[in-house]
């Protein structure tokens, strides 16, 4: 199975072979591809097994799914129409949703996937599209149907793909963040900012206490849903509004802690694979990362083996995630 | 394994957090962060009883993972 970073023609050659594609790049290099059986969305950030983590906008990450799929049906869906992702997912087999950083159904799946019919019963993988971030504000992030050739700055695409007879697929999670021994943060409203906090269960300003904590936003805060750690990542804080903004939205009822700091990212991972993650290098068929973890521990030119794939602006382990790994493992049973 | 009935007592441990598990299947995990929750915030047997459906269905319809057979092991051994 391919997971590498491809020129156009080399990724044109497999779409017009009739290969399975999950593709990241940037925006004029997906839009020069043919049509074919294939989801993209766009980012120039990625992590390649030979070159380790990189910027380019001349080539393209692929991920080729065709060893393990019998068939795959492409599909777009609006914020509402997201709400189905599980429920319509294949019964052996998974799916594959890409997002546009910043579309309503990139809000809409994170505050309400959770809630969405069905959650969990089938294996649903992901992650949010982005752009350069010289062209941050200046270009928006898109997902493209190959298919149709329809590339979108509102909605999302989902790859179902049942997988060929004796397998079946597993989504995982690799967290670097654990959460520090700090107080415990309770939020009163759902959302991606929040002016107060319950720290200890004592109401506060969460902006002042921030400051007044000289907490690292660079540190997720994390919430342990019976022993998955989750993190929600800092976008900033407007002192002035007394306002904290974060990339993925806080839950109420969720007790969050400040992550405790990771000294080195690419030593921690080597740690945590040899530790507590028992993957085979050969099962696992899609992976991403995330933009905040490239840029906060310096993955430009690092290795993260057996992983690579696009770096992206959010994460799809079953609901939107922060500054985490995550990957699709295929099994034979 | 197959997945044991709804009215096992170990699925009612589950959600209401009477015991705890170290558990592999990750849906079934952050489903769990929310629903022991739920049944913090409202103790009723409607609450726990539509809880106990939503873990088990993700259980049954994951049925042939490793790690929902691991889990299974490790909550009904």
């Amino acid at each position: 199975m391919i997971q590498d970073i491809m020129t156009v023609a080399e990724t044109a050659k497999l779409i017009e072979a009739g290969n399975v594609l999950l593709l990241a790049g940037d925006e004029a290099v997906l839009r020069q591809l043919p049509k074919g059986n294939w989801i993209g969305g766009t980012i120039p950030y990625f992590i390649s097994h030979a070159e380790g983590g990189l910027a380019t906008r001349d080539r393209i990450f692929v991920t080729d799914v065709t060893g393990v799929a019998q068939s795959v049906e492409i599909v777009e869906r609006d914020a509402n129409g997201l709400a189905k992702v599980y429920a319509e997912g294949p019964q052996e087999g998974f799916s594959v949703v890409i997002i546009p950083a910043l579309s309503k159904a990139h809000l809409s799946f994170a505050l309400n996937a959770p809630n969405y019919k069905d959650f969990g019963v089938r294996p649903l993988i992901g992650w949010i599209s982005g752009v350069h971030l010289d062209d941050l504000g200046k270009v928006t992030p898109k997902v493209f149907n190959g298919v149709t050739g329809n590339a979108l700055e509102e909605g999302a695409v989902v790859l179902q793909a049942t997988l060929k007879p004796g397998k079946v697929a597993e989504v995982g999670i690799v967290n670097l963040f654990e959460q520090g021994g700090g107080d415990i943060l309770t939020f009163p409203a759902d959302g991606f900012s929040a002016k107060e906090v319950l720290v200890n269960g004592e109401k506060r300003n969460f902006a002042a206490y921030i400051v007044k904590n000289k907490l690292d936003t660079r540190l997720p805060l994390v919430a342990d849903y019976y022993g998955a750690l989750v993190n929600i990542s800092f976008q900033g804080i407007d002192e002035v509004e007394g306002e904290v903004k974060f990339y993925a939205p806080v839950f109420t009822g969720i007790r969050y802690k400040h992550a405790k700091p990771v000294a080195d990212y690419g030593e921690a991972f080597k740690a945590c694979l040899e530790n507590k993650c028992q993957l085979s290098e050969d099962r696992v068929v899609f992976s991403c990362n995330c933009i905040l973890n490239y840029l906060y521990s310096g993955l430009e030119g690092k290795k993260t083996d057996p992983f690579v794939g696009p770096i992206t602006f959010g994460e799809i382990a079953y609901q939107l995630l922060n500054q985490t790994l995550v990957y699709l493992e295929v099994h034979d049973v | 394994m197959d997945v044991p009935s709804m009215s096992r007592p170990q699925w009612t441990d589950l959600v209401t957090g009477k015991k705890t598990y170290q558990l592999k299947f990750l849906a079934a995990k952050i489903l769990l962060g929310r629903l022991v929750h739920s049944v913090k915030e409202n103790p009723t047997p409607a609450n726990i009883k539509s809880c106990i459906e939503q873990v088990y269905n993700v259980y049954a319809k994951n049925a042939g993972s490793p790690s929902v057979q691991e889990d299974l092991t490790t909550i009904f051994g």
